[in-house]
């Protein structure tokens, strides 16, 4: 009797075996985590994925938010992660580009992890308060040369895409030293941000399109460009593109999905596959528009391509302008 | 506002989905804001997705309910096992846990519950009456305006500081000094991290707060472990009694008052204002003496003053669309997946969902008090246990709340060495509620500063630019002035 449960046991064992080996990923929960706290940009895409992709994927799907340092903390944490799957991470523009291309202290680079897709494009715009008597690119730049250290800009922190797309849409439209011509305001969060402008804290801002969508319908901000090619809606106001800077198409936010680097090809395929699906979740994609993302999903080849791509062009404006951060 | 968009108004809010929304969402936010470590807005933050697939209305009743329940559901741990559920209820642990501990946790937790309610339905009226004049006031606060408001709040400190003021600032300069511990605002640098990743986010407020409060009761019970199964705390049967309440009604007022004017400025939050609250109370009551071992007074302070917050705070959101706090920016999403866009046409365009809302509001401040109510008598029993069962309760329950809050282990090790520094204070003598105000408004103050001298170009008289800053300015001075004559005439 005991030998055959023993046996039993062993048939059974070696079963579970052979299934393990080819059992197909996932085969526990998988931890995502969200390297930004509640309520931001980041941590709302990532709730608003976390329903669908609750559903798709066989395993719970658990959505932590480990918050910290312009998202570094996060990112350190699923860096030093083993790369099986089980530990990824919602990336942002400001946690893989704008992060290590200003700060050389940073724990991470671009290498340490592998991107299984972005999903979401987020437009930029550059925006001044309704009364202001600036009315166009062309007007600001023109204030800005003609007085130094009168116009300035806020951002929701040093370090974060609002900082960087100022000093970038000035120095592209001609403003040589725009850090020492205009003044940069770090304030605490993008919402902090924005209400500067509002409160005539800061003279302009350059963001997500979807942090300024309420108040340029409101009539309480007035959009000055939009980084993208196509015109975004609601806002009524010049591409970047047809004022003679197509340069700034690279000057946008997007949010993706990446693990520690050497995740297995199985882990990154089945990713792409539950994205796949994601982006055509109606429910999914009328969430996230409604907000004023753009659905766009990328495979991990053109993933890596387009942050590499704007993490170039990040590094070499912040070395011509001495951004960078020891 | 006419007759026709207040019926529909009132159609929309008497329907048995919003209705349940809104009792669902009290109930909710009571129980995660009783939970240590969860704070209100990691309960609306997680209620969010939930909204989606709702009418505009249920969803964002469901999420103030939540709201609103999360800061009166932290006084409950603050009074009864002095962990503040929320960082909001701080200031209720200084004489609810005293309160708890003498026999009077019922009266504590009621007195908790009636200064929330009237704060509440004070602050939604100041919201419905007052919203456009409010919200004009709250956009003239720049970074001067506010750093000369910080400056006056960090008066407090003395106004909680209990017998000493030397060991008050000796708290205090803790607070500030841990508290410059991540990142440099205007520069980006590392300071005080030692290269170690987990500290460039600066510590864990709600690891420091737990480690705080929490911890050394425990460490002095594991060192001195009285009562084991001896005096049990009992008579917890009472309520707060109508004396009571008319007693602490000027004090309810005045909360209520600081709750509105802070919570209609961005960027502050309910902890400073219950301080505040706190500390003008104990300033101006006939039993001063009394405060901080116990005085129900200074719970009716601390709790008017984080719920005079929750309605205002709805000021700069519905009026301007500025999110005031990391709560109403998640209620904007809640807006925005529908379609809506806060702000001043919000009115014009969708003024029944707005008189809606408002509806909503008073009506949950009277859903407060009966969910509250239950609340109070299922939770106030948890005083009657003994020591010996409550301790371990609350070590288990302050580990997986600041667990929870990160998910890292890094954060237990900053709440376990604050519990240690706690307990050291707590055998010196030394208060914990001024190294905390210290801690909150230290990097308000800082950042505020130097924002402005950004703005002037670094001339100071930036603070100096507006009547606002003339306010602050001689409030500062008076409490100084008052402090001062205060230290002459105690005998030394």
């Amino acid at each position: 009797m005991k030998a055959r449960l023993a046996g039993l046991a062993a048939m059974t064992l070696a079963a579970a075996t052979a299934t393990a080996a080819l059992a197909e990923y996932p085969e526990r929960s998988i931890t995502m985590v969200i390297p930004y706290g509640a309520g931001g940009a980041t941590d709302i895409s990532a709730r608003t994925m976390a329903e669908p992709i609750g559903s798709l994927v066989p395993e719970p799907v658990v959505m932590i938010n480990r918050t910290g340092a312009g998202g570094a903390t996060g990112s350190v944490s699923v860096k030093n992660a083993d790369p099986d799957g089980y530990t990824m991470l919602f990336a942002r523009v400001g946690s893989h580009t704008v992060n290590p291309a200003m700060k050389a202290t940073l724990p991470y680079t671009l290498d340490d992890f592998d991107f299984v897709g972005v999903y979401e494009i987020n437009p930029v715009a550059c925006a001044v308060r309704t009364d202001s008597d600036i009315a166009s690119m062309e007007d600001l730049v023109a204030k800005v040369k003609a007085e130094p250290g009168r116009i300035s800009y806020s951002s929701s922190g040093v370090g974060s895409l609002l900082h960087l797309a100022g000093a970038m849409v000035l120095k592209s439209f001609g403003v040589e030293k725009p850090l020492e011509q205009a003044v940069h305001i770090p304030m605490k969060g993008g919402g902090a941000a924005a209400t500067a402008v509002l409160s005539g804290t800061a003279s302009f801002i350059c963001t997500n399109s979807s942090a300024l969508a309420s108040f340029v319908s409101n009539q309480q901000l007035k959009p000055l460009m939009v980084t993208t090619a196509e015109p975004v809606e609601g806002f009524d106001a010049p591409s970047a593109a047809s004022l003679g800077h197509p340069e700034l198409e690279q000057l946008v936010g997007w949010t993706g999905i990446a693990g520690p680097a050497g995740i297995p090809e199985e882990v990154a395929e089945a990713w792409r596959g539950w994205l796949a699906e994601v982006v055509a979740d109606e429910a999914f994609v009328n969430a996230m528009e409604a907000r004023g993302s753009v659905i766009r999903l990328m495979d991990p080849a053109e993933s890596n391509a387009f942050i590499r791509g704007q993490y170039e062009v990040f590094r070499k404006l912040v070395d011509d302008l001495g951004m960078r951060i020891e | 506002m006419n007759a026709y968009t207040l019926s529909q108004a009132f159609d929309l809010v008497a329907t048995w989905e919003s209705l349940a929304a809104l009792a669902v969402g009290l109930v909710a936010g009571v129980i995660g804001g009783a939970i240590p470590g969860m704070s209100a807005t990691m309960a609306v933050a997680i209620t969010l997705p939930f909204t989606f697939a709702l009418q505009p209305i249920t969803g964002i009743l469901l999420l103030l309910g939540v709201y609103k329940g999360g800061i009166f559901g932290g006084s409950i741990p603050a009074i009864l096992i002095k962990t503040p559920g929320t960082p909001a209820s701080s200031a209720t642990t200084l004489d609810g846990y005293p309160m708890a501990e003498k026999g009077e946790a019922g009266r504590a937790l009621t007195m908790a519950l009636y200064a929330s309610c009237i704060a509440d339905l004070l602050s939604n009226l100041a919201l419905i009456l007052a919203a456009g004049w409010l919200a004009s006031f709250a956009l003239s606060f720049g970074p001067p305006e506010f750093f000369t408001l910080i400056l006056f709040s960090l008066t407090i400190i003395a106004g909680v500081s209990g017998d000493s003021l030397l060991k008050g600032l000796a708290s205090a300069v803790l607070g500030l000094l841990l508290a410059t511990v991540g990142l440099d605002l205007v520069y980006g640098t590392d300071r005080f991290t030692f290269g170690e990743p987990n500290l460039m986010g600066g510590l864990n407020f709600i690891a420091v707060l737990v480690g705080l409060f929490a911890l050394p009761e425990v460490f002095a019970y594991v060192y001195a472990p009285r009562e084991i199964h001896g005096r049990v705390r009992s008579v917890t049967g009472t309520a707060a009694s109508r004396a009571d309440v008319i007693r602490c009604l000027p004090t309810i007022l005045r909360g209520s008052l600081i709750g509105v004017v802070m919570g209609s400025i961005p960027g502050i939050g309910a902890a400073p204002s219950a301080f505040l609250s706190y500390s003008e109370a104990r300033r101006t009551s006939k039993n001063k003496a009394n405060f901080g071992k116990g005085e129900i007074e200074g719970v009716a302070a601390s709790e008017s003053g984080n719920n005079g917050v929750a309605g205002a705070t709805l000021i700069p959101l519905l009026a301007l669309g500025v999110p005031g706090d990391v709560i109403t920016a998640i209620i904007i999403g809640a807006f925005m997946v529908h379609g809506l866009q806060p702000g001043p046409l919000l009115f014009a365009t969708n003024g029944s969902l707005v008189y809606a809302i408002f509806m909503g509001l008073v009506l949950s401040s009277g859903l407060l008090l009966c969910i509250g109510w239950f609340a109070t008598r299922a939770f106030r029993h948890i005083a009657d246990l003994p020591k010996s069962i409550v301790m371990p309760a609350v070590l288990v329950l302050s580990i997986f709340g600041v667990y929870a809050v990160n998910n890292t282990t890094f954060d237990l090790g900053v709440m376990f060495l604050m519990g240690g520094v706690g307990y050291g204070m707590m055998l010196l003598g030394v208060p914990a509620a001024p190294f905390l105000i210290a801690f909150i408004l230290g990097p308000l103050l800082e950042d505020s500063f130097r924002q402005a001298m950004l703005m002037s170009g670094s001339s100071p008289e930036i603070f100096f630019r507006s009547p606002i800053t003339w306010v602050f300015w001689g409030l500062t001075v008076l409490s100084l002035v008052f402090l001062l004559t205060g230290l002459r005439r105690k005998p030394a």
